[in-house]
């Protein structure tokens, strides 16, 4: 892109500077016809984007803007439109200073996150290599069982997950009950933080190893076989071909797909919120997500809400730029 | 000399021994992943169809089959209007995200421009952003333009949300259309509009379809808006509407897993599909960057 923009200019400025008298000189209508078409090449991209970016602009820039103000305002819900009072950074001190976050509602988002992206991660990974060993009868049946794991919308699939684990009536409930490892008639497994956050990951890795599995079974083909041979020749076994030679040759697979699970795992709500206990009422299962939402719409406190969603955003930009250097890093020729 | 004759027999055998029990370990890993991916989708069918839907328990088979809990979701549950707002709303989205985003795919494919990079790298990062830090915000707003409970104003919010990744899987379509393509079109006196509608866009076609099957499938799972957004039990999206079939202390499982199979089953068969697409588009994005 730097070479083009470069070559453009200099060619201009020379044509305009140093032109050899006995150079022919373009007729007017051609050169009209010439900055007619510089002109097209210039705005067309622009005209093309322009829609796009009006509305990226105003739903998703704006409001985050709108969202850093609110953050240091209390805003107040009137008839006809809210008013906001400027407090700086009022929200954000009572935020960080709370034992809530910081025993609660961080530890949950984090363990949760790491907790997911480990077991998806390892587990998608897992499966690619399953699906490299298979027929191509087999290969095809189990992507079509992966894929229906990864159709399954986040809020039937959290529905399924809570009637599996239902209290009394859930089929989990009633193996072990069974089993005699619990009574199902006294035992909920929604009300205690560790087996619920266990529930919603098993939930959300249900439904995220599939991408993982898919994105590095694509780059499991894109590996020479000859380097497979190489090893075996060299006596090494299946654990020291993954680690030497798998794992290096598609190295920015992984971090791709390490980092998009790390970002969308962090924010997750949809599964959390729609647990028994998970859209306010036990507060001992808040994720910053789902403590964002019930400060702002359940309390009507707008400017904690707020607040805790800018976190919540910064954290996950952090992730992003790391994402988008090592996107970087892979081949700036592409983008 | 006659090592190599007694250990080759015996290494073979121990090959075979290996063959043999990574065939069975390779039997017990497809198996497991059968039954890990599909067990919820059967369990939530099966419990669909089971007239006695509650008391269950474990058994692996339902005790009927009848379609009652779906026509109780359908008379009592009201769930074809939820159904047909999900739809329209869907519809919606799909449209003016194929054309906004076919469009942008476009200008970052195909030309090049100041910022270029920027623009996309824009697009990459507001698709990071979380939904919870985008929904006080639009409430507030929609308010103030008494969009909230209007499926206009869930549909906008929607276009947005589906445009970054469909601007970046589109990108990747655009670019494998080669280039000499539109050349020799534009040798043949096509004009820019020409070559994009009779060129362009049908080598496009494909992957205009995966990217709407996408946004179509955004809008329909989408909950957080629509849950804040829709506050009138007309209005409900199916994914909002399942909420009602929870009791305050019993829940009725039948409804609610019948429900959920008909939101489930339209994604299902779209994802199936446009499965070999979507692989082979999220790998190259993946892989390329």
């Amino acid at each position: 892109m730097k070479e083009t923009l470069v070559d453009g200019g200099s060619e201009a400025s020379e044509s305009r500077v140093h032109r050899p008298p006995d150079a022919p000189v373009p007729s007017p209508e051609n050169q009209a016809a010439l900055r007619r078409k510089r002109l097209v090449g210039l705005t067309r991209p622009w005209l093309l984007l322009a829609p796009a970016l009006i509305v990226l602009a105003g739903l998703l820039l704006w409001p985050l803007i709108q969202v850093g103000k609110l953050s240091m305002e209390d805003y107040e819900v009137k008839f006809g439109g809210g008013v906001g009072t400027f407090t700086g950074l009022d929200h954000y001190t009572d935020l960080l200073s709370s034992s809530l976050l910081w025993k609660t509602v961080l530890p949950n988002t984090l363990f949760f996150a790491v907790a997911c992206v480990g077991l998806t991660v390892a587990l998608g990974t897992a499966v690619a290599l399953l699906l490299q060993r298979l027929g191509p009868v087999w290969r095809l049946i189990c992507s079509i069982s992966i894929l229906s794991a990864w159709a399954m919308p986040a809020v039937t699939g959290t529905y399924v997950w809570i009637w599996l684990f239902q209290p009394q009536d859930g089929m989990f409930s009633q193996l072990a009950g069974a089993l005699g490892m619990i009574d199902p008639a006294t035992t909920n497994w929604f009300t205690e933080r560790i087996p619920f956050y266990a529930i919603a990951t098993l939930n959300v890795v249900h439904h995220g190893f599939p991408f993982v599995a898919i994105t590095v079974f694509a780059g499991l083909l894109t590996i020479p076989k000859e380097l497979y041979e190489a090893g075996m020749l060299d006596g090494a076994n299946a654990w020291q071909r993954f680690w030497k030679i798998t794992v290096p040759t598609i190295k920015p697979v992984f971090l791709v797909v390490t980092i998009l699970s790390t970002i969308w795992d962090f924010k997750v709500f949809t599964q959390i919120f729609l647990m028994p206990g998970g859209s306010g009422s036990n507060p001992d299962v808040y994720n910053l997500g789902v403590y964002s939402y019930i400060q702002a719409f359940a309390k009507n406190d707008y400017g904690t809400g707020a607040a805790s969603a800018v976190l919540l955003t910064l954290l996950l930009l952090a992730i992003t730029v790391v994402y988008i250097r090592t996107l970087f890093k892979q081949g700036e020729e592409d983008l | 000399m006659t090592t190599p004759d007694i250990t080759a027999p015996a290494a073979r055998a121990k090959d075979r021994g290996r063959g043999t029990r990574g065939r069975i370990g390779i039997g017990i890993a497809v198996a497991a992943l059968l039954v890990f991916t599909l067990f919820p989708v059967y369990w939530m069918v099966s419990t669909a169809l089971d007239p006695k839907a509650v008391t269950r328990g474990s058994d692996l088979l339902p005790s009927g089959l009848s379609l009652q809990h779906f026509s109780t979701v359908f008379d009592k549950g009201n769930f074809g209007t939820y159904l047909l707002n999900s739809v329209i709303v869907g519809f919606g989205t799909i449209l003016a995200a194929a054309v906004l985003s076919l469009f942008a795919a476009i200008a970052v494919a195909r030309f090049k421009f100041r910022f270029r990079t920027s623009v996309l790298i824009m697009v990459l990062i507001v698709q990071m952003v979380p939904l919870e830090a985008l929904v006080i915000p639009l409430f507030l707003q929609m308010r103030d333009y008494e969009l909230l409970n209007s499926l206009l104003g869930l549909t906008v919010v929607y276009i947005a949300l589906s445009l970054p990744f469909a601007i970046w899987t589109l990108r990747g379509f655009v670019q494998t259309v080669p280039k000499e393509v539109e050349e020799a079109a534009y040798i043949d006196g096509a004009s820019w509009p020409r070559m994009f509608w009779s060129v362009l866009l049908p080598l496009v076609a494909p992957g205009l379809v995966a990217t709407s099957i996408f946004a179509f499938i955004t809008a329909w799972n989408e909950f957080v808006f629509a849950y804040t957004f829709m506050k009138g039990s007309d209005k409900y999206t199916a994914a909002v509407g399942i909420y009602q079939f929870f009791g305050e202390n019993s829940t009725s499982w039948g409804p609610v897993m019948a429900s959920s199979t008909l939101i489930t089953v339209p994604v299902m068969i779209f994802f199936i599909v446009v499965h070999r697409r979507l692989g082979s588009g999220l790998a190259a994005g993946a892989v390329k960057g």
